[in-house]
């Protein structure tokens, strides 16, 4: 957080402007049951749930580590429509950072929810080897592709020069199978289908993780989500669907967050992120 | 952390995988005094393996003007500058590697190239700092300006940095040639390989969002054919093939005859730890303490045998058979003035004379009738 951050608070008392009104700290994520869930981070119904303030750690049991502090907390509030749990996550950052590059990281949060739900929950680091959690991730240059940045260098680079590209060329007629099908071959991610190589259609993804250095893509994506920037940082809705699996009635339940900072060099493993937070489920079955 | 033997820093050290080498190393020998920095070798792997969205700054294959050129800049002097000292002893490093120098948190000591480290390829990098060039300084040697071209590629290391450095398993070692390849399926783009790899080279993707690298043109090799910044070079300064450690090493294995019967052929910068498997033979007229910091201590004995070769017939021999064949070639020999480059099993691949035959001609061609000129 920048310094300046950290003195709003004095700066609002010495202009003797009265501080946003007391929350009542909550000491759970509780989701409100709703008729319908939204995706939009501006939506009033969220102002109806109870906000619920998770104090963010440093990622330093497993290499690479993040030794530094960067974003000290997120604040999560939750709606449930019985079959998807949406949250909206809320945190400071002073500049957006959505492009991708050399050196260059982008912002991102996640939730994740044991595979399972029980009483004994499995380590809240990426779950465990035999006891997966399932993880929603947001990216922020993501969202900026979503939202109409297009898929080409220029976008990320407005004054780059190109000569040609082999896939371009005049013989193939654009968007041709053939000419799709080329263009492929030069992205080798792409070409081999990495989830996440895009150009994406969502800024979210559906992973499973079985303890760090493990996170795969889930076999189907199913999370819907979207992030907008806010006048302090950003608020991102994350919204998923639940199963049985997750929870039944007075089942425990627990979720857990993450944010990376790119400004930060956050990336992987470098992160701040919680414990298990005791979730609230209104009405689920 | 694992133990495991650097035959190149004659000592153990710590790695974060336990010592697993491959059934055959790919390996390669480049010959700095050839090199003429024409980048026709960077424009083959260029058209080739870079021409895609996102690939556009990558070059895998690259020649820089050393000292003053750089891909990406600084690449070396940043990491030499972190290391601290880096002295050796009887043949043995006596520093810390870049694995044994991890800082808290991390896995490899490391610094992280940005945008605009890439942005200046080759750029004044041929312009001699250092004043003036008095009369009569070209008959000193080592000359006081000076300068020398040094090809790079990935080093397909015995330890790779990159390797190491990746938290989620992405890059692999193949166990049947060692080459060094990241899983285009499986990287998530932490960049922690681009960080890590000290000779960097291997590079983000930022339409992919994946980190790319340097395949040493496998499908070309699994077919016995040298990759393509070897076989387009026109200054013949490569050749590929496989190299052993120093126990196994074999007198009729090109690599082996000349990175360990020779010693001619030196790893570049084989302090860091990572047993680079590109190897050079140093050039002739640089100021031998730049030498030493960059490829080690042997590189007085290596000048000297190369500058011996015009009386060793066998590694004259050998030298020749750099960019005469396309083939990699596993095997050689020496027949009296010819060289021979065979298969493993023992099949001639191509033979070339160690003298190139004299042809004198008259300067006029009375049959044609015009006079001939030379075109050396």
């Amino acid at each position: 957080m920048r310094r300046w951050q950290r003195m709003l608070p004095v700066l609002a008392l010495l202009a003797g402007c009265q501080a946003e009104p007391a929350h009542e700290t909550a000491t759970e994520v509780r989701a409100l049951r709703r008729d319908v869930v939204t995706t939009d981070p501006a939506d009033p119904a969220w102002d109806e749930a109870p906000e619920y303030r998770a104090t963010l750690l440093l990622q330093d049991m497993v290499e690479p580590r993040l030794l530094a502090p960067s974003t000290p907390e997120v604040r999560v509030r939750a709606l449930t429509d019985g079959a998807r749990l949406a949250v909206r996550l809320e945190w400071a950052d002073a500049a957006p950072d959505d492009l991708p590059g050399p050196a260059r990281f982008s912002d991102a949060c996640a939730l994740q929810l044991p595979a399972q739900a029980a009483a004994d929950v499995p380590a809240p680091q990426m779950g465990e080897a035999g006891r997966p959690v399932e993880i929603t991730y947001w990216r922020a240059s993501w969202q900026a592709t979503v939202d109409g940045r297009p898929d080409d260098v220029k976008a990320l680079y407005p004054g780059a020069a190109v000569d040609a590209y082999p896939f371009e060329a005049a013989s193939l007629e654009p968007g041709s199978p053939e000419q799709v099908a080329m263009a492929k071959r030069y992205a080798p991610a792409r070409a081999l289908g990495n989830d996440l190589a895009g150009p994406r259609e969502q800024p979210v993804q559906d992973l499973v993780s079985e303890g760090p250095g493990t996170l795969r893509p889930a076999e189907r994506a199913r999370s819907d989500g979207r992030g907008r920037r806010t006048p302090s940082g950003w608020a991102v809705v994350l919204v998923r669907p639940l199963s049985p699996l997750h929870g039944a009635g007075d089942t425990p339940r627990q979720v857990a967050f993450a944010v990376w900072s790119g400004e930060n060099g956050e990336v992987g493993a470098r992160k701040m992120r919680t414990g298990w937070v005791p979730l609230r489920i209104e009405g689920a079955p | 952390m694992a133990r495991v033997h650097n035959w190149q820093i004659g000592r153990d050290m710590s790695y974060w995988y336990p010592e697993s080498r491959p059934q055959k190393q790919f390996a390669a020998v480049f010959d700095t005094n050839k090199c003429i920095s024409c980048q026709t070798c960077t424009i083959a792997c260029k058209t080739t393996w870079t021409s895609g969205k996102g690939q556009e700054y990558m070059l895998w294959n690259n020649v820089e003007t050393k000292p003053y050129g750089f891909y990406p800049m600084a690449w070396d002097l940043k990491l030499l500058e972190r290391l601290g000292p880096q002295s050796w002893r009887d043949g043995a490093y006596q520093g810390r590697t870049l694995f044994e120098a991890a800082e808290a948190g991390e896995r490899v000591l490391g610094w992280r190239p940005e945008e605009i480290d890439y942005a200046y390829p080759n750029v004044g990098e041929d312009d001699c700092a250092g004043g003036d060039v008095e009369q009569g300084a070209d008959f000193r040697i080592p000359h006081d300006k000076w300068f020398f071209y040094l090809a790079r590629i990935c080093n397909h290391c015995t330890y790779p940095a990159c390797l190491a450095s990746c938290p989620r398993a992405s890059i692999y070692k193949r166990p049947e040639d060692g080459i060094v390849l990241i899983d285009q399926g499986r990287c998530r783009g932490y960049q922690e390989c681009v960080k890590a790899c000290p000779y960097k080279k291997v590079f983000y993707n930022p339409m992919t969002g994946t980190s790319e690298k340097c395949i040493a043109c496998f499908p070309k090799l699994e077919q016995g054919i040298q990759p393509q910044c070897f076989v387009n070079c026109i200054g013949k300064i490569r050749f590929a093939g496989h190299v052993s450690t120093p126990a196994e090493a074999r007198e009729d294995n090109p690599l082996d005859y000349l990175v360990h019967v020779k010693k001619v052929a030196l790893p570049l910068y084989p302090q860091w730890g990572l047993e680079p498997n590109v190897y050079y033979v140093p050039p002739i007229h640089v100021p031998r303490r730049f030498l030493r910091q960059m490829f080690g201590p042997q590189v007085d004995a290596a000048i000297e045998t190369y500058r011996g070769a015009a009386d060793d017939l066998d590694l004259a021999g050998l030298l020749c058979l750099f960019g005469s064949t396309e083939r990699v070639v596993p095997r050689w020999k020496r027949t009296g003035d010819v060289v021979i480059g065979m298969e493993e099993d023992g099949s001639e691949i191509v033979r070339v004379p160690i003298t190139e035959p004299i042809f004198i001609r008259r300067a006029f061609d009375a049959a044609r009738g015009v006079t001939r000129t030379n075109t050396p």
